[in-house]
């Protein structure tokens, strides 16, 4: 069903129209109702070199990353770039408005191809600074090698308010393993819009950690393609929300051939009026027998007033496979309270250590232990801020 | 155990026609093919409706007019022309086969192994009606001679019939078909018909809201227990009553009622499109235990000629600590577009479903339910088995959600698959949406097959392939066969077995 709907002032701006809850995909975030404001595309920002500065060193991996690809309001910045980028070239399809959105506006992005085996995580930063609304789209293509290994880190930092649009692909070649770890710690005035597209050969090893919680609107989209047998991936991934965050992620993992296992495990904490989605949908193709995959989302909610919505989707043709999902909302339990309390611990810490038990586990999947304990850190201190701002 | 099945099926035949006993003079009427305002006027003019209700009926065309087709469901077929169907009392010999040749094989092999005999065959298939007189009296060498004097011979339906009405009556529940309540309670169906379903709420209650023929009413007053599973004795709504059927279950204070509809026997339906509504209203403290046994015509091999099912079914937990259950087992239909749904608005209210989905040949099953948390400390509980074999497609669709005011609201979700064969599919699309944190929502859904050792052991202790399936799905499907009422629970079991055969091989 198509309804012409009259263009809002932020479509008239990108002159181009945004999906809206009357798209199955899009039920729970309205695009033409929440980017309630313009942001121009394109525009030309002279960044303040101070201002850039201080926000690349506010990445809580600054003391991890080896070599550093830094792209500020949208551009490569060569003076903190350590690498240059490659001749790769673009290949999905491109289907999802975030992706048009990206085609319509990019301005630069990473082309990495890694081969051989990279023990320091290589970091991409993504930077915007104080200015007027805009709509910054950036589009990375990275290619691992086959054979090769290599952790890789998208960093999304910024200040003020804009639209970040961000779409990345990955295509990993036969035998490679790829980390990968991707961070909104975007400004809470601004909009994040991310797609990946991740295409995985035979004997793959792919680790994904995604940590949502900067925008006061966040869209993630996820595509995980397996081309090759006995490939494995874990997708995982914590929200930490409050005040009128919203954050939405929808993965949809294709196996498309035999003996591939994929688990995902996503870890929802929401306060005050936050509200957080997670559309997961695992296809198994016909033919693709001996698949295992496993999905698994939990929220936490703190205030009354916060809101969980789950869309745990399994779509499977063939019949010689172990599939499974699982969704859980609720609040605290009130035993473990208690119990930690009967042991002399003050509600407050009880409450914290409950919480950062919680989303503990979506960080244990990161195996890098220095990203580990820096992106552990970050959800102590959201934590600690959080509960002395509450 | 066969003739027992057999005086069964025969008792529901005469029960039906006992039914009809009561309308002949509207079986002899019927309207011009087609849709438009003066049928719908026509049906309500024959029924000697009230105005409002007229009004009801032609306010709901008119939202019809207005809506889409929905397609958001997982089944594919090809548009419904609804100009070429007869919305009101179609004369039932005109699509029928002539004899039992002409018949499916497939449906008859089924029949034989249920046990009903051949007579009871021909009316099952829709090749006679009932006291028709068939071809195969003068073949003779059956020891029944016609369908009704079987019938006459085994059961004496009137008076069983008039002695549970009598029943019913000094308890004084009201069960009687809905034109028949609206005749003789009109103040009781205004005030409820249409407070769950409205007419505009989708595409097909729409159209059943305009058209609907005929149904059950049903009312328990206050405190009553209903002394009997209703319909298990009438199953008025298995045959021909019309495709669409509207039903109005109305439980008051502190009553309790089990409702039963279907039949285990595979029918032949002359229409191919079925839209019925089912409201179902439980006052407080009320409980209506609602169990549906679908086994309709599902196509030949290829699918062609199988019924579509697109059913609106929605209870209202309307008062404090009211309890609305279904229970489905749905094996029959080409496609099956069903969602069986609990609004639980009252205090306390708990809602139930569980379902048995199994989907064979080329059949498309998009079921579930909704449970709608509105009330404080409301709960609800959905177990759904499905079971896709064949070249068939089944989908369990959901949605569990929590109102912000409906404090501790509580759900548990399990939402199994069995997939026999690799050439179906076996879907999971539940939708959750907490706006409560003091909501606890538990979802879990998996997807499996029979395993190869499973198989072995029940094959080195002797069973064929097909029994070791039977038996095998006859476990996986154990939590919802035990809340079938008692006298459908064997019946269903190997209702089961029959519809999964030729799956495995």
């Amino acid at each position: 069903m198509s309804i012409a709907l009259a263009r809002t002032a932020a479509e008239e701006a990108l002159d181009f129209s945004l999906p809206h809850r009357r798209m199955e995909e899009w039920r729970w975030t309205d695009l033409r109702q929440m980017i309630d404001k313009p942001y121009p595309p394109r525009q030309m920002v002279t960044a303040e070199q101070g201002e850039v500065e201080r926000l690349l060193k506010s990445s809580p991996f600054a003391a991890i990353a080896g070599a550093r690809m830094v792209f500020v309001n949208g551009h490569y910045d060569s003076k903190h770039s350590k690498l240059v980028n490659s001749a790769v070239e673009p290949q999905a399809e491109i289907t999802e408005p975030v992706q048009q959105m990206n085609a319509a506006f990019a301005t630069d992005g990473a082309r990495l191809v890694l081969s051989g085996s990279i023990d320091t995580p290589v970091e991409l930063v993504f930077i915007a600074t104080d200015a007027a609304p805009r709509t910054i789209a950036t589009h990375n293509v990275i290619e691992v090698a086959g054979g090769a290994s290599a952790t890789i880190i998208e960093t999304h930092i910024g200040k003020g308010s804009y639209l970040a649009n961000s779409v990345t692909e990955i295509r990993i070649g036969e035998g490679a393993r790829l980390d990968r770890v991707k961070a909104d710690l975007e400004s809470h005035d601004a909009t994040h819009l991310a797609h990946a597209h991740v295409t995985l050969s035979a004997n793959v090893t792919y680790r994904e950690f995604t940590l949502s919680t900067g925008a006061k609107l966040n869209r993630q989209n996820g595509t995980y393609a397996f081309k090759g047998e006995h490939t494995d991936a874990k997708i995982s991934g914590a929200y930490l929300l409050a005040g009128k965050q919203h954050a939405d992620s929808r993965l949809v993992v294709d196996h498309q051939v035999p003996n591939c296992a994929s688990r995902e495990l996503f870890k929802c904490v929401m306060d005050d009026h936050a509200r957080s989605i997670f559309q997961g949908k695992v296809i198994v193709r016909p033919h693709a027998q001996k698949t295992d995959g496993k999905q698994s989302s939990h929220a936490l909610l703190l205030s009354e007033t916060a809101e969980f919505d789950a869309k745990p989707e399994l779509e499977i043709f063939a019949d010689d496979v172990a599939c499974g999902h699982g969704a859980t909302a609720g609040d605290l339990n009130e035993d473990h309270l208690f119990y930690l309390e009967s042991r002399g611990i003050t509600p407050a810490e009880a409450k914290a250590l409950l919480i950062a038990a919680f989303v503990g586990e979506a960080f244990e999947t990161i195996d890098h232990d220095g990203i580990r304990e820096a992106l552990t850190d970050y959800a102590a201190r959201w934590l600690t801020e959080h509960r002395r701002k509450g | 155990m066969a003739d027992l099945q057999t005086i069964e099926l025969v008792k529901d035949i005469e029960v039906d026609k006992y039914k009809y006993g009561f309308e002949t003079e509207i079986e002899s009427d019927f309207a011009p093919k087609g849709l438009n305002e003066d049928i719908v006027r026509f049906i309500s003019a024959k029924k000697g409706e009230p105005a409002w209700m007229l009004e009801a009926r032609l306010e709901a065309y008119a939202r019809w007019l207005q809506m889409d087709e929905p397609t958001w469901a997982r089944v594919h077929y090809p548009k419904i022309d609804f100009q070429d169907l007869y919305y009101y009392a179609a004369p039932k010999s005109m699509s029928g086969p002539k004899s039992l040749d002409e018949v499916d094989p497939k449906l008859l092999e089924t029949y034989a192994k249920l046990g009903i005999p051949l007579k009871e065959q021909e009316i099952l298939a829709g090749v006679r009606k009932q006291g028709e007189k068939s071809e195969l009296d003068d073949a003779g060498g059956s020891e029944y001679s016609s369908g009704k004097v079987a019938v006459d011979a085994v059961f004496d339906s009137v008076s069983v019939v008039t002695t549970f009405k009598a029943e019913l009556a000094k308890a004084g529940v009201i069960f009687c078909s809905i034109s028949e309540a609206l005749r003789e309670h009109p103040e009781l169906v205004k005030k409820y018909l249409f407070s769950v379903v409205p007419q505009g709420d989708n595409y097909y209650a729409a159209l059943n809201s305009a058209v609907f023929s005929d149904g059950s009413f049903v009312y328990v007053p206050p405190g009553v227990r209903c002394p009997m599973e209703l319909s298990t004795y009438f199953r008025m709504n298995a045959k021909n009553t019309g495709q669409f059927e509207r039903t109005l279950i109305i439980a008051d204070k502190g009553s309790y009622v089990s409702y039963l509809e279907g039949c285990t026997a595979p029918t032949r339906e002359e229409s191919q499109l079925h839209a019925a509504v089912v409201e179902l209203i439980a006052l407080d403290d009320a409980e209506i235990k609602y169990s549906t046994v679908q086994n309709w015509y599902p196509g030949d091999a290829e699918g062609k000629g199988g019924i579509y099912n697109f059913v609106t079914k929605r209870g209202d937990c309307r008062g404090p600590r009211s309890k609305i259950s279904w229970t489905q087992v749905e094996t029959g239909s080409a496609i099956t577009w069903k969602y069986p749904s609990c609004i639980l608005r009252g205090e306390e209210s708990r809602g139930e479903f569980y379902s048995i989905a199994i989907s064979n040949g080329r059949q498309q099953v998009d079921s579930g339910t909704k449970m709608i948390h509105l009330g404080k400390n409301t709960s609800s509980r959905i177990i759904s088995k499905g079971i896709a074999a064949g070249r068939s497609d089944n989908t369990y669709r959901g949605l569990v959600s929590a109102h912000r005011k409906a404090t501790n609201a509580r759900n548990f979700t399990q939402c199994d698959s069995l997939l026999i064969g690799d050439k179906c599919g076996a879907h999971t699309v539940p939708y959750i949406e907490a706006k409560t944190s003091t909501a606890q929502f538990e979802h879990e859904a998996t997807t499996s097959k029979i395993s190869d050792d499973q198989m072995f052991y029940c094959m080195s202790r002797g069973l064929t392939q097909e029994e070791a399936v039977a038996l095998i799905v006859n476990g996986f499907v154990r939590d919802v066969l035990q809340q079938l009422p008692m006298e459908f629970m064997a019946e269903t079991q190997k209702l089961i077995g029959i519809s999964l055969e030729g799956s495995v091989g």
